[in-house]
């Protein structure tokens, strides 16, 4: 069992580079940010926030460099890491011909929770899912599966929550119940968000980044940001295109 | 701690296997359709086999006709079992638990092999009926199980292999077409040559029998390593 090396930094990423055929998605990436912290990364497509994001969950190995979440490498440590990790995406990443119920258990048994249907209960409560528990996925509604999608990621009680555009396509009742839970287990939980919303992202954050072009832009905590300032940079690297 | 690693992948390979049983036995995808392509190859055999004349022996090519359908068969089945998982990006959802990459290449390989093994139960009686006039079928009973089991080994094995192969590929049906027929030969001449064996009986049909469940045995020894081996790299790919 390999051994987390730090406390201090949730997230540390040094010189990261992602190569794609000839296309750099990342191109020599640093960055730390400690742990009870919330960065919001922004960024025009193609600028590499997706590639960052599965290179830190270990989807996507790096070309080059290095990257811990929790002090575990995203390389060498990926299946430790994993069980402290959770995913929230666009993209509900939930069995369509599964009940809602079904699903929670199915990646309840695949994290190793222990008393899984109690948990399963309780993350449906908490996402008002529980009259809807019974019901095939595929039934759902779009701020229904990003409610069950935000259940599945909290199951294994993850130390880092990574949110890949978590907003996108939610009516303002699915936007409330989000900004609620967020709101709920942000004392104990890293957040690392994907965000095309300057005022949301910013809203949220403690910490924010640019990307662009797969390099580091800028990156600040939330305290050291003007507003103005920061939306200009953020409108300037729009220009700039596919890394 | 390998104790609690040994369980947590037991209840992984479980609820992967179960969740792709329950899946299919409300969809009812890959059964169906396996099943309805290997009737209808059957029903094209009888048609194309009919101007034949009575001198013909359909015994004589009846395990080649046998495998045939259930390569082509298996195809189809295979592509569907990944595809299901990256459309939903399941499969992304899968590879971000902590499993072990083999335990879910083992899991697909066991649900796939259970489908072709329904799709087989399925087909023998419609091939008998068709092939083999009663009274025709010369080898031991137990033969036909045998060879058909040990053939559905490799073919789900190496089919779960290169169906995670291609499932990123452009044209994937045809990528794992490609792939899957050179690389099933010698399990297919082995397989044939038993279910041969069995239909036709005779002196030496017992060796020959053993002799074609020895290759399958060890093609489906060798495959299970090398995909056990090249999961962790082709999934993650």
């Amino acid at each position: 069992m390999a051994e987390a090396t730090s406390n201090e930094f949730a997230v540390e990423v040094r010189d990261l580079t992602r190569v794609f055929g000839v296309r750099k998605a990342l191109d020599g990436v640093s960055f730390d940010l400690p742990a009870g912290a919330f960065l919001s990364i922004f960024g025009p497509n193609g600028a590499g926030k997706t590639t960052l994001v599965k290179v830190l969950t270990t989807l996507t190995a790096p070309s080059r460099g290095t990257a811990k979440v929790s002090g575990f490498n995203v390389v060498a440590d990926a299946v430790e890491l994993r069980s402290r990790i959770g995913l929230i995406s666009h993209n509900p990443l939930l069995y369509p011909d599964l009940s809602a119920e079904e699903n929670l258990e199915f990646f309840a048994d695949m994290y190793g929770v222990p008393d899984a249907k109690a948990r399963v209960r309780e993350l449906l409560s908490a996402v008002e899912l529980d009259h809807r528990r019974l019901d095939l996925v595929r039934t759902f509604s779009r701020g229904m599966l990003q409610r069950l999608s935000i259940a599945r990621a909290l199951l294994h009680r993850p130390q880092v929550l990574f949110l890949d555009e978590p907003y996108s396509g939610l009516d303002p009742h699915a936007v409330e119940i989000l900004d609620n839970l967020i709101a709920q287990i942000r004392a104990d939980h890293t957040f690392v968000m994907i965000s095309h919303d300057l005022t949301k992202g910013l809203t949220l954050c403690s910490h924010a980044l640019i990307l662009a072009r797969g390099k580091v832009v800028l990156s600040a905590p939330r305290a050291e940001i003007d507003e103005t300032e920061f939306a200009a940079t953020y409108r300037a690297t729009v220009g700039l295109g596919v890394a | 701690m390998a104790g609690e690693a040994t369980g947590l992948s037991l209840r992984q390979f479980r609820a992967i296997l179960r969740k792709d049983i329950v899946m299919e036995l409300r969809t009812k995808e890959m059964i169906t359709s396996m099943g309805i392509y290997a009737l209808l190859t059957m029903v094209i055999y009888q048609v194309a086999l009919s101007q034949s004349g009575s001198a013909f022996d359909p015994r004589n090519i009846a395990a080649g006709l046998l495998w045939l359908a259930f390569v082509f068969t298996s195809m189809l089945g295979l592509n569907r079992s990944l595809v299901h998982e990256k459309d939903q990006g399941c499969l992304e959802a899968l590879l971000l638990s902590p499993v072990d990459r083999p335990v879910i290449f083992f899991s697909k390989a066991v649900g796939n092999l259970i489908f072709l093994l329904i799709v087989q139960v399925l087909t023998i009686p419609v091939f008998a009926f068709l092939f083999l006039q009663e009274g025709s079928y010369a080898g031991e009973w137990w033969m036909i199980p045998l060879a058909l089991i040990a053939g559905a080994v490799g073919i789900a094995g190496v089919g779960t292999l290169l169906a995670t192969m291609s499932v990123n590929t452009k044209g994937k049906d045809f990528v794992l077409a490609v792939l899957f027929v050179p690389l099933m030969y010698p399990l297919l001449l082995a397989a044939v040559s038993a279910t041969s064996a069995a239909i036709l009986g005779g002196d030496g049909s017992v060796q020959q029998f053993w002799t074609g469940m020895g290759m399958m045995a060890a093609f489906d020894a060798i495959m299970l390593l090398a995909s056990f081996a090249l999961y962790e790299f082709i999934v993650g790919a």
